[in-house]
Formats: structure tokens, sequence, C-alpha cells
């Protein structure tokens, strides 16, 4: 494809080789390798405790102390965007937002980062007169106004309720569209994987059992069949078994 | 997979049961039942000087009646036109901004240092080894068994008197501080990091704001002990002050003057315990709306 080609005559943004961390006797993530590359969206599954965490930290550069080698090759500029929002509630939305930002006007640059997540109304609230919803977007404003080469989101929509997820899921595409990060989101909703990223992968025992491209048809028809597929082959890499998915899904 | 469990549970429920709970009769209609509500009820408006008002409307009782000896605790009205008395010679203001100044100086000195050995003693390490142990011993040692020492020390004149108002102010307002500085959110540590703070940065837009709250809770504390200190100090050796014209009325068995001084403490410690709540609201605008 064209879009590939043009994407291999340029470097990755990511490049992860032979990583490893170690929790005292339990390897974590064991030696894995991974390109990402410019404008790309992976999405990172896993079940509970398979280290998914660990290595989006690992690329964040957050895991101090935590023994281990490898390679890790990430941008200068990283932007994390957590499950909690994380804004400092003694300062205001936008003050959260340009907070540690770099370079001229920053107060214009973090409202027209608010304006993007159709937040300006409340630019001058304090974080918790906002709804949970509300502050993940001041979180995406604040991550995306520092324009990162690589995007973290470390299951940032996994405490929204079902119809904001759905809208927020939405919106991070658009400023994706937009931005062109790489981006790595790591999530335990298969649906939100394959709805949101162009590749997949699934982490299990500290190595990447599946790495697969989602490449959704256009046509309804097909799309759904393609979707069906995917998300039936990622269950059953996550553990759940034929007999479960045919009661339930 | 929230999904998931959640059709499952749908799945489970046995229709005839549902059928079963439907035909119960509702409650009927025109009287919708109500529960009883529980807890202490609603407030009232200016409800809490019930009780002061209540003792002192005993108090008056008592005096008026005779059933209260005047030698024991004078009526009042004798209290009021005592103070009244005492403000219109002076003497009452007199001692009252002598005291005031101990206090206040006391107090300002025990914030000063309280406040610089907490950040010090919580923004590095080798400040916390040097700064927290000796405070520690400090703080087991009850402030009242310095003063001997303090007095052969600074003799009996205003600096003593000072020095150790400002020694018993400054342990819980260093205390609060350094554990504010200290219980810092790990998670705000971390967006720190993940947003490239400088370290002057890190401390005052994180640190510094993070710590606030406890500093502002060692000032309400600190002010406290400042009254609770300068008692002290005017009892043991004074010739002016609050404390004294006490110890001057023990001695010529005046109980008015006794219970005027005392009331003027709870007023100062009233007023002075109000005045550090309402900076705390300045400061801390974004806490306020967790009240309302």
């Amino acid at each position: 494809m064209a879009q590939d080609s043009g994407r291999l005559n340029q470097p990755p943004v990511v490049e992860v080789r032979g990583l490893t961390r170690r929790y005292g006797e339990r390897t974590i993530i064991d030696g894995v390798d991974l390109d990402i590359g410019r404008g790309e969206f992976v999405a990172l599954l896993g079940r509970s405790g398979s280290g998914k965490s660990t290595f989006l930290r690992a690329l964040a550069g957050l895991d101090h102390g935590v023994p281990g080698s490898g390679r890790l090759g990430t941008p200068d500029a990283v932007s994390v965007v957590f499950q909690d929002a994380r804004l400092l509630p003694w300062k205001s939305v936008v003050d959260n937002v340009s907070l540690g930002l770099k370079g001229q006007t920053p107060r214009e640059r973090a409202l027209h980062a608010l304006a993007e997540v159709e937040l300006t109304a409340r630019a001058r609230a304090w974080p918790m007169q906002l709804s949970g919803g509300e502050q993940q977007r001041a979180a995406l404003a604040r991550s995306l106004v520092r324009e990162p080469e690589l995007l973290l989101l470390d299951e940032p929509f996994g405490a929204l309720d079902a119809l904001t997820r759905l809208r927020m899921q939405a919106l991070l595409l658009d400023l994706c569209a937009r931005h062109r990060p790489a981006v790595l989101l790591v999530t335990h909703d298969v649906d939100e994987a394959i709805h949101l990223a162009q590749r997949v992968l699934v982490l299990d025992q500290g190595r990447f059992i599946v790495d697969l491209k989602v490449e959704l048809p256009a046509e309804a028809g097909p799309r759904q069949r393609r979707f069906a597929e995917v998300r039936s082959e990622l269950l059953s890499s996550l553990g759940v078994t034929q007999e479960e998915l045919r009661r339930v899904a | 997979m929230a999904d998931l469990s959640l059709t499952g549970g749908q799945g489970a429920v046995d229709p005839a049961w549902l059928n079963f709970a439907r035909s119960q009769p509702a409650a009927t209609a025109e009287t919708p039942r109500r529960r009883r509500k529980l807890g202490p009820g609603r407030p009232i408006p200016y409800g809490a000087a019930l009780g002061p008002a209540l003792l002192l409307i005993l108090w008056s009782i008592g005096s008026a009646t005779g059933f209260i000896d005047d030698r024991i605790l004078s009526a009042p009205w004798t209290v009021a036109t005592t103070g009244w008395e005492l403000i219109q010679d002076g003497r009452l203001q007199e001692n009252l901004w002598t005291s005031f100044q101990r206090s206040f100086w006391g107090l300002f000195w025990g914030i000063v240092a309280g406040a610089l050995l907490g950040v010090i003693a919580g923004l590095s390490r080798i400040g916390e080894y040097l700064v927290d142990g000796p405070i520690q011993i400090k703080r087991a040692i009850p402030a009242l068994a310095l003063i001997p020492l303090l007095m052969l020390w600074f003799g009996i004149g205003e600096g003593m008197k000072v020095l150790t108002i400002a020694l018993i102010t400054f342990a819980p307002i260093y205390i609060q501080t350094h554990d504010g500085l200290r219980s810092t959110d790990a998670r705000f540590i971390e967006l720190a990091e993940t947003l490239d703070l400088s370290n002057g940065q890190f401390l005052r837009h994180v640190v510094l704001p993070a710590a606030l709250p406890g500093f502002l809770l060692g000032l309400r504390f600190g002010v406290t002990y400042s009254w609770l200190a300068l008692v002290v100090v005017e009892q043991v050796n004074a010739t002016s002050g609050l404390g004294y014209m006490i110890n001057l009325a023990r001695t010529y068995g005046q109980t008015e003057v006794i219970i005027l001084c005392l009331a003027v403490y709870a007023a100062l410690g009233l007023s002075s315990d109000w005045l550090v709540r309402f900076i705390t609201r300045k400061a801390l605008p974004w806490r306020k709306i967790l009240a309302d």
C-alpha cells in the first residue's frame, strides 16, 4: 500500500529492541521488539497483570528503578494520558493545560487546545467542577498542546460511563487525524482497540503473542464481518473460550 | 470487559420470578409510603448559639437566686460592669495589648521557624536527617519543662516569653508542613515528570500548593497553642498581661476579674481560629467547591 511504503522510508517513531523489565523474580516484559511508525495508531491489549502498563510506563520513561535491559528509542516529545485525568486541583483548567508549556504564548495555545476538545467554556473552572468526561478532555488537551510525536494512553476511558466513552473515542480519532502523533493505546476493551487502532498487539507473559493489522473495509457488510473476525481472534488470544463467546457475544 | 458481565447478569434473571414480583400489589396509591428519615435532623439557624445561651441563662438564674455564691462565681452582670470599669480606666486594653504582642511575635517566629524547617526537612533527605530528629526529641519534652532552663538563659523578660511561645507554636506548623510536602501525591509527581517540569516549576506548581493545606492546618493548631503558651508564660513570671491580671485578681479574691479574663481568652481563641479558617478559605479557593 502507498501509505505503508511511505512509512518505510521514514524511521519509526518508536524503536524498541529486546526490552526486558523485571519485578523481583517475575519477568514482566520479556525481550520484546516493537516499531511504531509516524502517525500509526497501535492498541495494546492484555489481561490484567500482563504487563501492558509496565510496557507503557517504560516507553514514558516513568519506570525508575525497575530493573531491566534492552534498547528503547522514543522521541523527545512524548505525552501521556492516564486513566485518571490527573489535573492539579489547585489550578484552573487552562492553567493545567498550559503547565510547563515551553515556547511563545502558552496561555493562548492552551486555550486553543481547549477549544479543540470543546472545553472553552470551562477554561476558568476548577478541575473538581468538571465531570469525568470533561476532566479527561482537559487531560487530552494538555497532552496535545505539547505537539507530541508519541502519545501514550493508559486506559484513558476506563473510568468513564459507556456513553461518554463513545464520544471520547470519536473525539480522540478526530484529534489524532488532525495532529498525526504515533499512538500507543493501552486498553482492556477489545472493541475499543479495533475501532480506534490500525494495529492491535496482545501482550501475554511478557511477549506480544498477536500483532495484527485491523484494516476494516469501508462497506458496512464486509466491515462487520472483518470486525467480528478480528474480535474473535483477539478475544480467543486473551483466553476467552469459543463457548463463552457463543453465550454472551 | 464490563459489557460481557452485564449481559450475562441480565440473562441469568429468571422470568418466572420477575412475574411473581410484579403480581404483588403495590403500596396504595393515595398514601405513597415514605421511609422514615434517619440522621440528626435539619439544621436550625443560629442553633450553635443555643448551648452557650442556655449556660448563660442557668448562670444568671443561679446568681440571681443566690444559688451560686458570689465568691465562687461572680454574677454575669458583675463581670460585665467590672469589664466596663476596667476598659474605662484603660487597664484591660493595656494588658490585652501586651498579651497580644507577646502572642503575636511568638507565633510569628514560630511560623517562620516551623515553615522554614518544615520546608528544609520536606524537600531534602539530608535536611530531614539533620532537622527531624532534634525536633522529634524536642517534641517529646513537655514545653513547660523547658521554662526553667529558658529563664536561666534568657531571664524573665519579654525575650524569654516570646521564645517560649515560639517554641510551642512552631512544632505543629513544622509537622504539618513537613508532612504536607512529603505526602505530595505520587500521581502528581509522575505527571510533573511527563510534563518535563524543571525543579523550580515542580516546586512552585506542584509541591508547594500540595503542602499548603497542611501548613494551614498546622497554622490553626499553632494559633490555638499560642494562646495556651501565653497563659503559661504570663502566670509564671509577669508584671503585665492577661495572665498577670488573673494572678493579681486571685490574690485579692476578685472572681469577676478572673471570669472576665477567661472570657477575653475565649474571645481571642475563637476569633483567631475564625481568622485562620477565613485565611484558609481564601488561600484554597478550589476547596470551597467541595463544601458548597
